[in-house]
């Protein structure tokens, strides 16, 4: 029989006790035999596939099993085993992936150009154009002149900028852009030019100062909604930096 | 299911998760339970974040060897590990997919949500009993007063 010292948050599930009895000839037996003496433990030593869980640590004797050979360390009747947790956590498996800001930057360069282009030329169709490749682009989920990006880059006239960063923000900031310029050309169609042009300079304007501030209000609006915990919306700005802001790097 | 809090230990809760800001800062409540399940905390315990690599931004790990003089530190007091509270930088008060695959019952976890360094607002959750979930706990912040045990 071997001695085995209980955590406080397990104690609930061994009658309360600090310490009880098991045997087994190496240190998972010795779990296992546990398991079967106190079935209410057992779901917080294995998980479904019978594996310790990552946080369950033993001690033979004060030493960590690490050290020795794992769950198979043989035992005898003296050791004393202690089940110590690691406590672990943290705000989520979320991961940050690299985003090429120079691309997103290319692609506004180009929006707020052919929505100027559209205005000064009177051709509410350049925009209808424009907005169709931006709803475009946020399905496939890529900016929309990212052809024109790979070309400047191709020359070597423009660098990638790639940061950590979430890409699903900008890709909804696209989509944003998309859907009011869309209303624009719906406004066109339904012989409001005034309305049209309206929407047409807000979204020029927006990817103006995503452009030249370096702030994107619609991935600002993304963040909100991820803070309001609206399905969809799962995403975290990177550490220390504001929302909808350039990540630091 | 609910908790006390001595404001004094909130705001060191809350300046713990501010200081270690972009990382994740974590520690432990010792307290003592009153009849009907009442928890009380007597006493905050910041420790080391000991996540090994860089993502300690997104990530708090306490030493077992931490934890078991803590447990030890406690009993000599009368007191009890009540739970853990760690941040989360720039992320909801709330409990991750990693958080729930990580936790242990019994204990409460306190989550203090920080924003660019500066502390926003906790929240306290345990465990469900079937492990698919976390259940909010109240989080009750109590005026200060003398140690009693």
């Amino acid at each position: 029989m071997s001695l085995v010292r209980i955590p406080t948050p397990l104690r609930p599930y061994t009658e309360g006790k600090k310490e009880v009895e098991a045997s087994g000839p190496t240190v998972i037996a010795v779990l296992e035999d546990l398991a079967g003496r106190y079935p209410s433990l057992r779901p917080h030593l294995f998980n479904g596939e019978g594996r310790l869980r990552p946080y369950v640590n033993v001690f033979v004797n004060d030493l960590d099993i690490r050290g020795l050979e794992g769950e198979a360390t043989a035992l005898d009747a003296t050791d004393r085993l202690m089940i110590v947790p690691s406590i672990a956590g943290g705000s989520g498996p979320e991961s940050l992936r690299p985003v090429d800001h120079a691309a997103l930057r290319t692609n506004q360069a180009v929006i707020i150009g052919l929505l100027v282009a559209a205005f000064v030329a009177d051709a509410p169709l350049l925009a209808a154009i424009v907005a169709a490749l931006m709803l475009w682009g946020s399905v496939r989920g890529r900016p929309a002149f990212v052809g024109i990006y790979q070309l400047l880059r191709r020359t070597g006239r423009i660098r990638p900028d790639t940061l950590p960063d979430n890409p699903e923000p900008h890709r909804f900031a696209q989509l944003l852009g998309g859907l009011v310029l869309s209303v624009g050309s719906l406004a066109f169609a339904l012989g409001a030019p005034d309305a049209g042009w309206a929407l047409t300079a807000v979204v020029a304007a927006l990817a103006g100062i995503n452009l030249f501030a370096g702030v994107c209000v619609g991935c600002m609006s993304y963040y909100w909604m991820a803070r309001f915990h609206v399905p969809g919306f799962s995403k975290s700005p990177p550490p220390g930096t504001i929302p909808g802001r350039r990540p630091t790097g | 299911m609910t908790i006390l809090l001595p404001a004094v230990h909130a705001r060191e809760i809350e300046l713990h998760g501010e200081s270690a800001y972009p990382e994740e800062g974590a520690g432990l409540l010792l307290g003592s339970i009153e009849d009907g399940g009442l928890r009380r905390v007597h006493r905050t315990l910041p420790l080391p974040n000991r996540w090994e690599d860089e993502a300690r931004a997104r990530r708090y790990r306490i030493d077992p060897i931490d934890l078991l003089e803590a447990e030890e530190t406690a009993e000599q007091d009368g007191l009890t590990i009540l739970g853990i509270y760690h941040s989360h930088p720039d992320h909801p008060a709330h409990p991750s997919a990693f958080d729930l695959e990580r936790a242990l019952p019994f204990y409460t976890y306190l989550i203090t949500e920080v924003r660019s360094a500066a502390a926003v607002e906790s929240r306290a959750w345990r465990l469900a009993e079937d492990r698919g979930s976390f259940e909010e706990e109240g989080l009750t912040v109590v005026a200060d007063q003398k140690e009693h045990r």
